[in-house]
């Protein structure tokens, strides 16, 4: 059941809710899991059992590291000053080994379910190119739903439990609420265990205020989704199917439509899975800040898929920035180059490995692992020319807070965006560069409104999605100047507030693109 | 309490107030002709009442298997016999129902086509909501003309505007795509019966009777297809239509079209193509030709839609 099945949103969270309010404050986390096993299984049916496997397995890990503690403090007390050391050093080793083994444990079946056929066929062609007669088959398995999403959680469950920042759950039924919830599911956020497990389990009764909030923010993401990503949807769709049969700037708008559906589509979708959880006061980590406003790359991914960022930050990065070899390394380089190459080389290193992992994320392919070249690219120069740029702003007097400036740097951020988009959305990687040819070499402006006329959408799905990119926009500015739209609306009288609801669910209702001529947008991100 | 209270009665206005702009709306938005009192729930289940009253020599009632089996324009063509195929996608008995009832209100038809495989369709192999978004989409049809408030934009004459569309194939849908199948285990023979459902024998019994009471003969037919047909299921069908007195022509048994299923089949002998259509398009013209149930309409003025429509319908064939 996708989150804009009007069944969602109008039958299932209003009876689990109900359900949710009439029991026992104790039974409701236990409600909510039992809900979230029943939505799982409607996706992915016996694969139930993988998450189940999952969340057994983090849970012992988690309890064994807990355990391992306690010997130690008991084992501390009881000795010398001199031995502490070599006690934490032992039970680290041997929480380090339960880590590892459960890390590599998970991993097995992300990779199972997601690469085994993208890296089979690597296999296949290295040996075919080495003459080596050795041919393996190529199967590709249907995965539990979320796998991407709850592997990331329960790894960084399993690390924090490692690295003493959280205690170990006691309770199992905690820890598979953890990775099920049934609103981050299948696109995330990811979730830390520290930022949900309290209110996650805290069983609070539904209050109307929370439900008309938790309403207000899910319409918001239907009208994002329905109006404007899902009346993109025909045209992205055609353009990038049959990108040979058109001109450059129609890729061009391809381009910036993906761009607008996908973000329009995931950030919709972010709206209802925070609005769901809102309804049952659980607060989830924002996803997403108004990434369009970034001035260069690295700010845009610390603005998008929020929750992705700062997990490769926190597991990947910094690990990696600080592991003994890169240490090893920049200790080197300071000497002979000096500080600030140093701290280049340190932070490209452990760049490098996360927007390696960061495609591979995304999918098993070539364009995804090139998306994430390109963005460590684009990062990594950024960091190089920042002090020639600086340097040129001064010679040439540009004052880099001015808003001309701001303007450009933001045009040029969304340039750099939508090419890479196009190539995560192109149907491969070559195809994806035979588009940017096409781009270079077949742009013109005759015969445009000829061929953007058969692409699925009229002069008025145009002004319709005008219209409802400029609402996103204004509601976008208020919340870069952290004013919040619902504390604004709910400030307004009654009559006010309720036309501005009625507006909104109307515009759904009639401008949704949904029904005869239209195919709604899939759940991109439900097959990462 | 007294909060919990305020809070309810803010719902129920709330609630209400959407109800009755809903209405509102809806009025706005909904088509004004013929096809608004069956809720145009898809546009495609109501074609046949944009013909012209008192016009249709035939209709073939069923799934898939009809509209891509019959063609009428090619029988159009070939006779001058004017047949509709009401079939819509998965269509259940009762559906069937339905549609011959529809029929009957602006045709009167000398015989319907029922496809049996629809005998066997189980309504309970739909999703348990299926009734329910019919029902819904029935009467509370908002959603499937809330995009006409691009035809009232343009024209701001909507109660003007003609939305039940002439459908110049006649319910059929072309596709020339060739998918060829394998013969493995087709028709292999067997004196097993499948067994039927019970709801869908009430809904025979009430085809029968509604035929019987508008005095159209009620042919069962089974369309040409490997996957969805076998022996069992023709011999439940032998022994229902029997109990009945009605005809039965079975076209799988000895392949009585000579369907060549490595050219003739679209998906892999599921349905068949526009070769294989032409071929039970044919069948159908020389059955109602042989038992006198229709006329050559092709020089009758009454009739002129049909050559415009055939002349789109031969301009469209790739």
């Amino acid at each position: 059941m996708s989150y804009f099945n009007k069944l969602y949103a109008f039958l299932f969270l209003p009876a689990v809710v109900f359900l949710y309010n009439i029991v026992p404050k104790k039974i409701r986390p236990i409600i909510l899991l039992i809900i979230s096993y029943i939505f799982f299984f409607m996706y992915s049916k016996k694969l139930v059992i993988f998450i189940i496997i999952s969340s057994l397995s983090i849970y012992w890990a988690g309890r064994g590291m807990r355990k391992l503690n306690d010997k130690r403090d008991e084992k501390l007390k009881q000795v010398e000053k001199e031995e502490k050391k070599a006690i934490k050093e032992k039970y680290r080793t041997y929480k380090k080994v339960i880590l590892i083994l459960t890390v590599l444990f998970n991993f097995s079946f992300l990779f199972f379910f997601k690469y085994l056929g993208f890296f089979t066929s690597i296999v296949n062609k290295i040996s075919s190119l080495i003459n080596v007669s050795c041919h393996f088959k190529i199967v590709e398995h249907v995965a539990p739903i979320g796998i991407s999403f709850y592997t990331l959680q329960a790894i960084s469950y399993l690390v924090d439990v490692y690295h003493d920042k959280i205690e170990a759950e006691k309770k199992m039924f905690k820890v598979m609420l953890y990775l099920t919830f049934f609103p981050t599911l299948v696109e995330g956020p990811i979730t830390r265990y520290a930022e949900v497990n309290q209110s996650i389990y805290e069983g609070k009764t539904v209050t109307y205020d929370h439900f008309c909030y938790g309403y207000q923010r899910i319409l918001w993401g239907f009208f994002k989704k329905m109006v404007i990503a899902d009346r993109l949807n025909v045209f992205v769709k055609t353009v990038f199917s049959c990108y040979m049969d058109y001109s450059g700037l129609t890729l061009c708008v391809g381009a910036v439509f993906y761009t607008i559906l996908l973000y329009m589509e995931f950030s919709g979708t972010m709206d209802v899975v925070i609005g769901s959880a809102e309804m049952f006061d659980i607060s989830l980590p924002e996803n997403f800040r108004q990434p369009f406003f970034s001035k260069n790359i690295s700010e845009f991914w610390s603005r998008w898929h929020i929750t992705l960022g700062l997990w490769f930050k926190d597991y990947i990065f910094y690990p990696v920035s600080l592991s003994k070899p890169v240490k090893k390394i920049t200790g080197v380089i300071k000497k002979i180059a000096g500080m600030r190459v140093s701290s280049l080389v340190m932070g490209g290193i452990a760049l490098a490995c996360v927007w390696f992992l960061n495609g591979l994320w995304h999918g098993a392919g070539w364009k995804y692992l090139f998306f994430g070249f390109y963005h460590f690219t684009l990062i990594l120069m950024g960091d190089i020319f920042e002090p020639a740029i600086v340097w040129l702003c001064s010679k040439f007097h540009i004052n880099r807070q001015g808003k001309s400036y701001t303007i450009f740097r933001i045009i040029k951020t969304s340039i750099l965006v939508f090419i890479g988009e196009l190539f995560f959305r192109a149907p491969g990687l070559a195809a994806g560069f035979k588009m940017v040819k096409r781009i270079l070499t077949n742009f013109h402006f005759y015969g445009f409104f000829d061929e953007i006329a058969f692409l699925g959408m009229d002069i008025t799905d145009y002004i319709i999605i005008g219209l409802a990119l400029l609402v996103v926009l204004v509601v976008s500015i208020y919340r870069e100047k952290k004013i919040s739209v619902r504390d604004k609306i709910k400030e307004k009288l009654i009559a006010l507030r309720w036309c501005i609801y009625y507006a909104l669910i109307f515009t759904i209702l009639i401008f949704g693109a949904y029904g005869t001529g239209y195919e709604p947008v899939a759940p991109i991100y439900a097959d990462f | 309490m007294k909060q919990m209270m305020r809070n309810l009665l803010k719902s129920i206005l709330f609630m209400t107030i959407l109800l009755v702009l809903m209405i509102v709306v809806t009025l706005f938005l909904m088509p004004i002709d013929s096809v608004r009192k069956y809720g145009f729930v898809n546009a495609s289940n109501y074609e046949i009442l944009s013909e012209k009253e008192n016009t249709i020599d035939a209709i073939a009632v069923g799934d898939s298997l009809i509209y891509s089996g019959i063609s009428p324009m090619e029988i159009w063509k070939e006779f001058g016999f004017t047949v509709f195929d009401c079939a819509t996608q998965g269509q259940l008995i009762r559906e069937s129902y339905r549609q011959i009832e529809m029929a009957f209100k602006n045709q009167k038809p000398k015989v319907v086509f029922l496809e049996a495989n629809v005998i066997y369709r189980d309504a309970k192999n739909k999703p348990w909501y299926y009734d329910y978004q019919q029902l819904i989409k029935r009467y509370v049809p908002f959603s499937n003309y809330h995009n006409n408030w691009k035809k009232l934009i343009s024209s701001l004459e909507h109660h003007n505007a003609n939305f039940s569309k002439v459908n110049v194939y006649k319910g059929y849908r072309y596709v020339n795509n060739t998918k060829s199948g394998k013969l493995k285990n087709y028709m292999k023979y067997t004196t097993k019966k499948a067994s039927i459902p019970e709801e869908n024998k009430i809904y025979f019994d009430k085809i029968v009777e509604l035929c019987k009471k508008n005095q159209v003969r009620l042919v069962v037919i089974s369309t040409p297809s490997m996957v969805v047909w076998n022996y069992k299921k023709h011999n439940g069908i032998v022994a229902l239509t029997e109990s009945y007195g009605i005809e039965y022509i079975d076209l799988n048994i000895d392949n009585a079209l000579n369907i060549n299923w490595k050219k003739e089949s679209r998906d892999e002998g599921d349905h068949l193509n526009y070769l294989g259509a032409k071929k039970m398009s044919h069948f159908i013209g020389t059955y109602l030709q042989e038992h006198h149930l229709a006329v050559d309409h092709r020089e009758d003025e009454a009739y002129a839609s049909w050559h415009h429509a055939y002349a789109v319908y031969e301009e469209n064939l790739e």
